[in-house]
């Protein structure tokens, strides 16, 4: 047990030492802030169509929790994932495969790391969520209970139940990463299903995985008795209206009945068993059994090097002449051949697929969830973009060839563009035929958003994981009709000028802070 | 052609220097830099390379700062650096088409540049493939051949005969020597048969400092007539370990043969003077100049 505890510390220790992390915990901090929104606010976290709880300890506590689970389920997948990769990258897999522990011990190591790395930040969120208590009431008694059982019963067997989906899409999945995030996107979506609009039973309440279920039911029934509605909808989440006016009620919590516990239990159990079934197929790190054909073709013996060592040498007197030519369209060429080879050949039938879709679909279909979703199946090419030369330990040529931040970080950000442009034709095309300049606009500028954000990130953060949860976040939310996250202006604005300034600046920033990071980095290395 | 870096400090931290008051002019030839694990070595390659800022100091090449202007040496810059990757997805034309961009080399005869190079460093057969599937050889070797496209007028080894076989090791050193008439190479490694091959002058830090700097000569001069051989039991070798520095040993039978410095000029009963090696001096200087 000392061993599985070790490698626990030190998988922990590695995640949460990265500026990545606490960029995340700083994200943490404002997203918990804003689970509790001032009464003038203009949306909502959790309402039941013109009503709305008084804050209370229950209402906050709950609220809090509540969308500490969700928000955290969606995002901690991202967050976690990879841990085993890690070992594969570093080698330090081939290690571990040589000492006795067990391949459950290995996984059941790592899911309990990821869950000890999501309970850090759900920790976060509830001491904010107190300290938010008593910013936004005033007399209203502090009951602690309504703060603890609430994340205890719907964050931690949620987050436990992440935990091991990320083991499981790791370990059937292995480097698949875009494989592992479509699936996720569709499975959150399926498990959210079960979260609103369920009646109340035993079975709804089983089939819960975030618990909440239950709470929303609570509060849909507390305004229907109070107010002799028969509202049947929740609107759970960030929820904008213009309208200020919601009728009040006074929400006591739920009671943690012998089946709701049950319910919570089984999904910790569902996860642990989900780990041990896993470690049944688990590789522990054997590629060549694990994906023989792959790894066949890079099995150095299979490469005719000749004999091996230099030939006649390097006679330099007989080279070329140097001519130089300090244009960057070489490195746009060779980066946008990085982008296209970026991940499995067959994914580009994927791709085509869903452009040849954007042509005939519903031009709304097309523009609010094909195009998102085209683009964030791309997420892996954008993610490495201004961080592949780090990982790849090629930013010893980079930095210091003639002029870098001038001509390479420009490269990396044009190809980018113009695959993201190229992508969202289509849509453009359509709008354009349409007349609609303001569409056209604010894809382009939309592109250039997913480019700059991707570069600025990994830049700043020197990793990936950071870009690809904020992009699968405002994927998400735009496919939920989140105005908040609509970067390709695809859904209703009252400005759309407003709109394409806003992501103007919002652009040029991200521009500025990858250009004047970059520059103190190539000299700093 | 001259490389004078004067009073070149860096420091990372409170508590971690990379480079104390460092100075030392660099001129045509090859200045094979030895030192062991932490000496600097690696932080006076990346200042030089322009990778790095010094904390303190300058760096001028023919008189032009390179601290202030890094482009100016950038042009004419070949770097190999010790721990380099590749981007495993580009074949090996693609990545030194890709380098020489970086380079800022193009023009027609660039891909005839390109296969002489793939060429010398016996790349062709396998041009074609992903360099993910290259062997630590073969991208050791792609990593000479990049660093030679731009006709470069100063040269920077950290550590290039890694992952190279013996064989791979004497052509190197073959192409360093041939390069050498036309340029500055700077060349680092752990292995001193490696620099005492084919350096023209020796750079030997510790601790940041460069302790001495010479040609072979006049660096094994240092330890002339201080080097012996004796054979010993091994409660003798504890002793002589105790009174002088011992360079090597080798066991044979019951016995130990140990080469040793002595620290006092004089030497133990029935030992035999030999003929001192760069690595005598090294290991001289970095046991005794600390």
């Amino acid at each position: 047990m000392k061993y599985i505890y070790s490698i626990i510390k030190a998988d922990y220790l590695q995640r949460t030492r990265s500026y990545s992390f606490l960029i995340t915990l700083a994200i943490t901090i404002y997203a918990a802030y804003s689970f509790v929104p001032p009464p003038t606010a203009s949306y909502t976290t959790l309402n039941v169509v013109g009503y709305k709880g008084i804050y209370n300890s229950a209402w906050v506590g709950h609220v809090s929790a509540m969308m500490t689970t969700i928000m955290l389920s969606l995002y901690g997948f991202f967050l976690i994932n990879g841990g085993i990769k890690k070992d594969v990258d570093t080698g330090i897999g081939q290690i571990i495969a040589t000492t006795p522990i067990t391949n459950f011990g290995y996984l059941l190591s790592k899911f309990l790391s990821n869950f000890f790395v999501l309970l850090t930040i759900s920790v976060l969120t509830f001491l904010i969520s107190i300290v938010m208590f008593f910013v936004r009431t005033s007399g209203s008694p502090f009951i602690i209970g309504d703060f603890i059982l609430p994340f205890v019963f719907f964050a931690i067997p949620a987050l436990f139940t992440v935990s091991a989906l990320a083991i499981v899409a790791e370990v059937f999945l292995g480097r698949k990463l875009i494989l592992q995030y479509i699936i996720f996107f569709f499975l959150f979506g399926a498990l959210m299903a079960n979260v609103v609009g369920h009646k109340s039973s035993t079975i709804n309440t089983f089939i819960d995985t975030f618990g909440v279920n239950t709470m929303t039911n609570s509060v849909k029934d507390k305004v229907n008795t109070q107010y002799h509605e028969h509202i049947d909808a929740v609107n759970l989440g960030f929820t904008f209206s213009k309208k200020h006016r919601f009728k009040t009620f006074e929400w006591d919590g739920i009671s943690w009945t012998g089946v709701f516990i049950a319910s919570r239990l089984m999904w910790i159990c569902i996860a642990f068993g989900l780990v041990y079934f896993s470690s049944f197929s688990f590789h522990r790190f054997d590629f060549k059994q694990a994906s023989g054909k792959k790894k066949k073709a890079m099995a150095p013996a299979n490469i005719s090097h000749t004999n091996g060592t230099f030939a006649a040498g390097i006679n330099v007197s007989l080279l070329p002449p140097v001519v130089t030519d300090y244009s960057i369209f070489p490195f746009v060429k060779t980066e946008l051949l990085l982008l296209i080879r970026k991940g499995p050949k067959w994914f580009w039938l994927v791709n085509g697929g869903l452009w040849i879709s954007m042509l005939f679909v519903k031009f709304d279909i097309a523009y609010s969830y094909l195009l998102p979703i085209l683009l964030f199946l791309q997420v892996t090419r954008w993610s490495e973009l201004a961080t592949k030369e780090v990982t790849n330990r090629l930013h010893y040529f980079t930095w210091s060839s003639y002029k870098p931040l001038q001509r390479m970080l420009p490269s990396q950000l044009l190809a980018a563009f113009i695959m993201a442009v190229a992508l969202a034709l289509p849509v453009i095309l359509r709008s354009a035929a349409a007349g609609s300049v303001y569409s056209v606009v604010n894809i382009i500028n939309g592109a250039a958003f997913v480019v700059l954000l991707a570069a600025s990130l990994g830049i700043v953060t020197g990793g990936k994981k950071l870009f690809e949860i904020l992009f699968f976040f405002f994927t998400y939310l735009i496919t939920q009709k989140m105005p908040l996250a609509d970067y390709l202006g695809a859904l209703p604005h009252d400005s759309p000028i407003g709109l394409i300034s806003i992501m103007l600046m919002l652009n040029v920033f991200l521009g500025a802070v990858s250009f004047s990071v970059r520059s103190w980095q190539v000299r700093h290395l | 052609m001259a490389l004078e870096i004067r009073n070149l400090t860096k420091q990372y931290n409170k508590h971690k220097t990379g480079l104390s008051n460092y100075s030392i002019t660099i001129e045509r030839g090859i200045l094979g830099l030895l030192g062991p694990n932490g000496a600097g070595k690696s932080t006076l390659m990346k200042i030089i390379a322009t990778i790095s800022k010094p904390t303190t100091g300058t760096l001028f090449l023919d008189g032009e700062d390179i601290v202030k202007n890094p482009d100016n040496i950038r042009k004419i810059l070949g770097y190999l650096p010790q721990d380099f990757g590749v981007y495993p997805n580009l074949n090996a034309y693609e990545f030194l088409e890709y380098i020489a961009a970086l380079k800022g080399v193009g023009g027609p005869d660039l891909r005839k540049r390109i296969d002489m190079l793939l060429d010398g460093v016996n790349l062709t057969a396998d041009a074609k493939r992903p360099i993910g599937t290259y062997s630590g050889g073969m991208k050791q070797r792609i990593g000479i051949a990049q660093a030679l496209l731009n006709d470069p007028k100063v040269l920077i080894f950290d550590e290039p005969t890694v992952g190279l076989d013996p064989e791979e090791r004497v052509r190197f050193r073959q192409l360093i020597s041939d390069l050498a008439n036309d340029c500055i190479i700077i060349l680092s490694s752990h292995i001193v048969s490696d620099i005492e091959a084919i350096a023209d002058e020796v750079a030997i830090m510790q601790n940041g400092a460069l302790l001495e700097k010479g040609t072979q000569p006049d660096i094994v001069k240092l330890v002339e007539g201080k080097v012996f051989e004796t054979i010993l039991d091994s409660q003798q070798l504890n002793d002589l370990k105790a009174r002088h520095l011992v360079i090597d040993t080798s066991r044979q039978k019951d016995q130990t043969r140990a080469r040793y410095i002595t620290r006092n000029h004089e030497p133990e009963a029935g030992s035999v003077a030999v003929n001192a090696t760069l690595e005598d001096a090294y290991l001289f200087l970095t046991h005794t100049k600390a």
